[in-house]
């Protein structure tokens, strides 16, 4: 053990004489971590969506009493998606060639049938084979609910209004025809001064209860309309940039690449510098000197791992972001570190054992090491297969591990089982590594 | 010799790196106060059986044997240390790796010996022969009674050629041993007194250095 730490100091020594390859290592996962951030920041991003007016839709238009704004509409649409109008052929062709998504038209006489109220006019959506399809369909389908429901409300409205008639009196138009009703008030009040005849009092008394029953309509539609709304509250939470899933995968990202790399390229090195005939004299066998690897990288990972955490802190603090950042839970966090830097580390020695040369050691890591890192980016809800194969590997137990060890309310339970996933991942490795490194003294 | 048992043997000993053999099985015996050169032509299987002899590669077949108390000291062909640590660096880690107790003075010690630069320079940046007597200073460390050395004097300048051949002559008259591999005929008559003629990985001739230098195995210099 003693000379496994020997090992362990010397390749400190020998990453601290080396700004150059410490300031790549540590750039270039930071740097990846920023790209796939600004990646799933442009997912988020609008997708094109055109919009072809053969109806000729007029700026503003009244249907039931209510005025629609088509400009407003759309508006209201492009917070979700880029809504763009253009003729037909350039959709079509846009649409072949992926630069749009979908494609919605209103087709010809499509104001006319809604006005008529005799059939529901139709939107025809058109749409790729791109993944984001199934999104703009569900936004299209939003757009369409929303303009059901404005169209609802003002057929509601509009309706009431009659009811209004019935019960008060006054004046109206049905397709073009004016006409006025007496209403239930007025013949309530008649009916008052006539004499109390047994026909009039019954007809007093259903006067009544129609008053009653239509005061209470307008409620009744609505809520017959609306059976369950959904109620918004905003509140002011964490930015995207930093949230605790950000935190937690940029942690993960970021040790990945430094110990896995950092543990494949120093074991190679080991045979590169020629000294492993020399270790192996009795001094250092090649058990502890794929220790002294797996050592490194989850020292390195413990610092580099510290020091990004301590980032995000003070970068929360200095926000005054909501929620703040959990500093009790950083003894946990660090646990996470060292096992998750170790079995990475373990990874790293397996590689650095196989590959026997430095550079060819470095090049399988990095080609390794995006894969990893993309296939536990996957949803396993979404792609069963991924989950299987990236539970094989530490990135995405790393990634859990960190979540619940800094945000979990009781993080005992997913801690623990991500920790003896490690434990057993990275001890195969170990072993694996162990079995590899007879390689190097070939 | 003493109490029968040679300081270091190797018994059959085979080495092959995957299809291709490096040496056929082999014996060979080094005695207390012997010098013995190994020579032969470039891939003849020198510096592998040295290296078996040193401990630092497995033999595929065979056996080597140590009497106890048998302390070896390696320079190898190529430069073994970390490039990137300064010569007292590699020294000191060495010396503490060996168990020794005051390594830095050791360290410190081995660096003004062999005249090696004391400064932060990283090994790598070194003369080849600045990094060669590295090396044999890393040979010497833990005081071994056998030293065993692959073309030691390759980048030497005369002077510390001098100086090696003094160290290879104090282990072999402190009742030691030393076994180099050499395509030096000076090294060969300054320090070897028996030969050992390797071909193509089979041993072809072992004698004194005098019957070497009357046998067709001398030829090798030729």
């Amino acid at each position: 053990m003693r000379r496994a730490l020997l090992i362990l100091r010397k390749d400190l020594v020998v990453l601290r004489r080396s700004p150059a390859l410490v300031v790549i290592l540590v750039a270039y996962p930071v740097m990846i971590a920023v790209l796939i951030g600004l990646m799933a920041t442009y997912a988020n991003a609008k997708p094109r969506v055109a919009l072809v007016d053969e109806a000729g839709l007029p700026s503003s238009f009244t249907l039931a009493g209510h005025t629609f704004h088509v400009d407003r509409t759309i508006d209201q649409v492009s917070r979700n998606v880029k809504l763009i109008r253009m003729p037909a052929a350039q959709a079509r062709r846009e649409l072949q060639s992926g630069r749009l998504v979908a494609v919605i038209t209103i087709p010809r006489g499509f104001l006319a049938t809604l006005k008529a109220l005799v059939s529901s006019p139709h939107l025809i959506l058109d749409t790729g084979n791109g993944g984001i399809t199934p999104r703009v369909r569900q936004q299209m389908q939003a757009l369409v609910y929303n303009l059901n429901l404005r169209l609802q409300r003002a057929f509601i409205t509009s309706d009431l209004h009659y009811v209004d008639l019935l019960l008060h009196g006054g004046s109206g138009e049905i397709a073009g025809r004016r006409f006025s009703v007496l209403g239930l008030d007025r013949a309530g009040t008649l009916l008052d001064r006539l004499p109390p005849r047994s026909e009039v009092l019954e007809l007093r008394d259903f006067v009544h209860d129609a008053q009653l029953a239509l005061a209470l309509t307008g409620t009744a539609i609505r809520a017959t309309a609306n059976p369950i709304q959904l109620e918004e509250a905003t509140q002011k939470g964490r930015t995207w940039a930093l949230s605790a899933q950000v935190q937690a995968y940029a942690l993960a990202l970021t040790i990945s690449f430094l110990a896995l790399l950092l543990a494949a390229g120093a074991l190679a090195a080991e045979r590169d510098e020629n000294v492993i005939g020399r270790l192996a004299r009795g001094l250092v066998g090649l058990g502890q000197l794929v220790w002294a690897k797996i050592a490194l990288a989850a020292t390195v990972a413990l610092a580099l791992g510290l020091a990004i955490a301590l980032t995000f802190g003070i970068a929360i603090e200095a926000g005054n972001v909501s929620g703040g950042e959990p500093w009790q839970r950083l003894p946990l966090l660090c646990a996470g570190l060292l096992l998750a830097g170790a079995a990475l580390g373990a990874l790293g020695a397996l590689i650095g054992g196989l590959a026997r040369e430095t550079r060819t050691a470095s090049l399988v890591a990095i080609l390794l090491v995006l894969p990893i890192v993309f296939v536990g980016l996957v949803p396993k809800e979404v792609v069963p297969p991924a989950g299987w194969v990236s539970d094989a590997f530490p990135f995405v137990h790393a990634v859990r591990l960190f979540t619940s060890s800094l945000y979990d309310a009781s993080p005992w339970g997913p801690f623990g089982r991500e920790l003896a996933w490690l434990a057993g991942i990275g001890a195969a490795y170990g072993v694996l590594a162990r079995v590899a490194a007879r390689r190097l003294a070939g | 010799m003493t109490d029968g048992a040679p300081l270091l043997a190797v018994r059959a000993v085979a080495r092959t790196f995957g299809t291709q053999t490096a040496l056929e099985p082999t014996d060979l015996a080094v005695w207390d106060g012997e010098a013995v050169a190994l020579v032969g032509p470039n891939g003849a299987g020198k510096s592998t059986l040295l290296a078996i002899l040193a401990g630092a590669l497995a033999p595929t077949a065979g056996s080597v044997e140590r009497r106890l108390g048998t302390r070896t000291g390696w320079m190898p062909q190529r430069p073994a240390h970390y490039g990137r640590l300064s010569a007292r660096q590699n020294l000191e880690l060495f010396a503490r790796l060996e168990g020794e107790a005051h390594a830095a003075t050791a360290a410190r010690g081995l660096v003004a010996r062999f005249e090696l630069p004391d400064d932060d320079r990283p090994s790598a940046s070194l003369s080849v022969g600045n990094r060669q007597r590295l090396d044999l200073a890393l040979a010497v460390l833990g005081d071994p009674n056998v030293l065993l050395l692959d073309e030691p004097t390759a980048a030497l300048d005369p002077r510390q050629r001098r100086r090696l051949w003094e160290t290879a002559a104090a282990v072999k008259d402190g009742g030691g041993a030393v076994v180099l591999v050499t395509q030096n005929v000076e090294d060969l008559e300054r320090v070897a007194d028996r030969v050992a003629v390797l071909l193509d990985g089979r041993l072809v001739f072992d004698g004194t250095l005098g019957e070497y230098q009357r046998s067709e195995a001398a030829d090798v210099f030729a």
